[in-house]
């Protein structure tokens, strides 16, 4: 389909017909002036020129606590019920975009897994552009030969007088054409993406299989940690997961359910009779770098930082493994 | 593979030791029992409802009457609620799961096995495979070290499928009460020692090896200096598997996940990275 255009003055129409198609969510500021993904109750709440959300859109597939299973005497385990209707999930920015096409390789292509399948069928996912401030990078991660492409059904570029918008499924096509009489067609107008350098550097080094072992900066990093896993939550790519289950009051029943876990935390590497194959900090952040520059499992080799500056940003004692790609030569 | 846990009976359960239960389970649906299969060293998950469940290694093979034998320690908060089970009541079952001993590539081959502590389980089942299949396997020389003489469990069965299928059987305890001593045909010692003793044709030879994680540093080294080539150091590990299935990520080592790549690795695999051993 040819893109459109949405002028700024006609923002709020296309927002209220978005409202009419489905459930929009979107970047808003809750009760405590964090901004997070929530359900839009009408579109002036929407903050979109935004830098970053604290969590990533990864909580729409991968809930922090999810059940898995419901147990019960009679039936035995049962899996538990999936989500219900569609989300028109507004105000994407292209890492975030990025950190759903990462889990989508894993959950979707290698390692198929029927709850999160049924969460990603509800999204709609409707990008934006972004300006990059201090923290993010994501400029050119995409140019490293493993990352993949990013999906959207909808993405709008920022112009000086309102979005280009490109369609990137028949979903989008769909909501484009029951917005017809509110988006015009796109004119030439299109301003030139920008290009990171940090994201060039980790490409490169992690070309040559960098480790930067002899780099004082683990210690530093080691010692200044609080494991508090802040950088995890908040990371888009982010997917350990711990598995718990719960008895029920009633003595009988029970839910086996699936939490976000974190590698920074000591427990993770720990396995019964209390051995643990990851005791200090240093080997804790070792890693993490592996498993963020370098991939493991179904994505080994395949970087899993899309460079949106999440844990640099809410470390809080001001942790930035980047740092070691500094060491880099440009 | 089953995916989501399949109910099995209890059908006996008789302590092997003070803190390990042998259980026999028997699957319950007919159309699962005709299909579930397993290669020795794979692991299947295990369910207690209300609590959770753990990774085990069947100590048998599958039989085709869908009978699970597994021994269990109590270590933590499922294995304490499988132990407080009893015989009639149910658990349930998913798998199997991981890659299992290279049966296949080890054909032809010499053989050691050697198994520390409840590290016997899955090479239990690897011999009963081994003794089932005699003719395809060269040497075969079983070492199976504990810390006292009541800790080597199992050990009746493994004494006669040694005599049935031709197989050195070798025993080493840390300890032993000074009356035992001389009762028992045990080596006072480590694992390690016996292997000194051995002889071995390390070209044509293959270890597995399953132990606490303590064993595998020294029996490596050990293994090696005696020619072993690091791709024929077979070592089974343990962590904490959450999924099974490659998507929890618990159960890494280095770029790999144990339950999919795993959990038998050669040694040559796991050289070099933090955290493996
Ligand atoms: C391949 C393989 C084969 C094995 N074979 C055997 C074998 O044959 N025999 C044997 O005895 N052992 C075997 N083990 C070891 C066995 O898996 C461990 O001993 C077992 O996992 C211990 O589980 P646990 O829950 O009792 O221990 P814990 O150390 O208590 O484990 C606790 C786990 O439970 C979780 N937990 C805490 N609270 C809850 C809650 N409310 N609900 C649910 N989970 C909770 C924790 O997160 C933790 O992960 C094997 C291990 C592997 C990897
Ligand atoms: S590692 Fe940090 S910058 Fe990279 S994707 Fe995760 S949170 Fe964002
Ligand atoms: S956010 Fe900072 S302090 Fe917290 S675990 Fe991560 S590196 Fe450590
Ligand atoms: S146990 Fe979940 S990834 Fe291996």
């Amino acid at each position: 389909m040819a893109e459109t255009f949405l002028t700024y003055n006609a923002l709020g129409s296309f927002l209220v017909r978005l409202m009419q198609i489905g459930t929009l969510h979107g970047p808003t500021l809750n009760d405590l002036g964090v901004l997070s993904f929530n359900p839009v109750t009408s579109p002036d709440l929407l903050q979109l020129n935004y830098q970053r959300t604290l969590l990533p859109p990864k909580k729409y597939l991968l809930p922090p606590q999810s059940p898995i299973l419901h147990y019960a005497p009679t039936e035995g385990y049962t899996p538990a019920k999936t989500p219900g209707d569609e989300i028109l999930l507004f105000g994407l920015h292209p890492c975030d975009l990025a950190g759903i096409a990462y889990l989508d390789r894993v959950f979707l292509d290698d390692r198929p897994d029927p709850l999160y399948a049924s969460r990603r069928e509800r999204l709609v996912l409707v990008g934006i552009s972004c300006e990059s401030d201090e923290y993010c990078f994501c400029g050119d991660v995409g140019v490293c030969p493993t990352a993949a492409a990013v999906p959207f059904d909808l993405f709008l570029s920022r112009q000086d007088s309102g979005f280009r918008i490109r369609t990137g499924s028949r979903r989008g096509e769909e909501i484009i054409s029951w917005a017809a009489d509110i988006v015009g067609t796109a004119g030439a107008e299109t301003r030139p993406a920008e290009a990171a350098e940090t994201a060039r550097r980790i490409c490169h080094a992690v070309g040559k299989r960098r480790m930067f072992e002899g780099s004082t900066l683990w210690d530093d990093f080691a010692g200044r940690c609080l494991s508090c896993g802040a950088c995890s939550l908040c990371c888009p790519t982010c997917y350990c997961v711990d598995v718990r289950e719960y008895g029920a009051i009633d003595g009988q029943t029970g839910e086996r359910v699936q939490e976000w876990d974190n590698c920074l935390f000591k427990a993770h590497g720990e396995i019964a009779g209390g051995i643990n194959f990851r005791k200090t900090r240093q080997e804790r952040f070792h890693y993490r770098f592996l498993h963020k520059y370098y991939g493991f499992g179904p994505l080994r080799d395949v970087i899993s930082c899309v460079g949106c500056g999440r844990c640099r940003a809410v470390c809080p004692v001001g942790i930035d493994l980047l740092e070691l790609f500094g060491e880099e030569p440009a | 593979m089953i995916e989501t846990p399949v109910p099995a009976v209890i059908l006996a359960m008789k302590p092997l030791a003070p803190d390990i239960l042998f259980f026999s389970l028997q699957l319950d649906t007919g159309t699962v029992s005709s299909n579930f299969s397993f290669v020795p060293g794979q692991f299947l998950q295990i369910s207690a409802a209300g609590a959770g469940e753990a990774p085990f290694s069947p100590v048998n093979l599958p039989g085709d009457d869908g009978v699970i034998e597994l021994c269990i320690r109590k270590a933590g908060h499922v294995t304490a609620k499988l132990h407080t089970l009893q015989t009639g009541d149910y658990v349930h079952v998913r798998g199997p799961f991981g890659n299992g001993f290279p049966v296949k590539q080890m054909e032809g081959q010499d053989l050691f096995l050697l198994a520390g502590g409840l590290g016997i389980v899955p090479l239990h089942s690897l011999l009963s495979y081994l003794v089932m299949h005699r003719q395809r396997f060269g040497a075969i020389t079983f070492m199976y070290g504990a810390k006292e003489p009541s800790a080597l469990f199992l050990r009746q069965e493994l004494q006669d499928m040694a005599c049935t299928g031709n197989i050195k059987f070798m025993v080493t305890v840390e300890f032993a009460p000074e009356d035992e001593t001389g009762k028992t045909s045990c080596n006072i010692g480590l694992l390690p020692d016996l292997l000194q003793g051995a002889i071995i044709t390390a070209e044509r030879s293959y270890a597995a090896v399953c132990g606490p994680p303590a064993l595998y540093k020294c029996l490596v080294g050990e293994l090696k200096t005696l020619g072993f080539k690091e791709e024929r150091i077979l070592l089974s590990l343990e962590r904490r598997m959450k999924c099974g299935l490659g998507r929890c990520a618990h159960c890494a080592v280095g770029q790999d996940l144990c339950c999919i790549d795993g959990p038998v690795f050669p040694y040559s695999a796991l050289k070099g990275i933090e955290g493996a051993l």
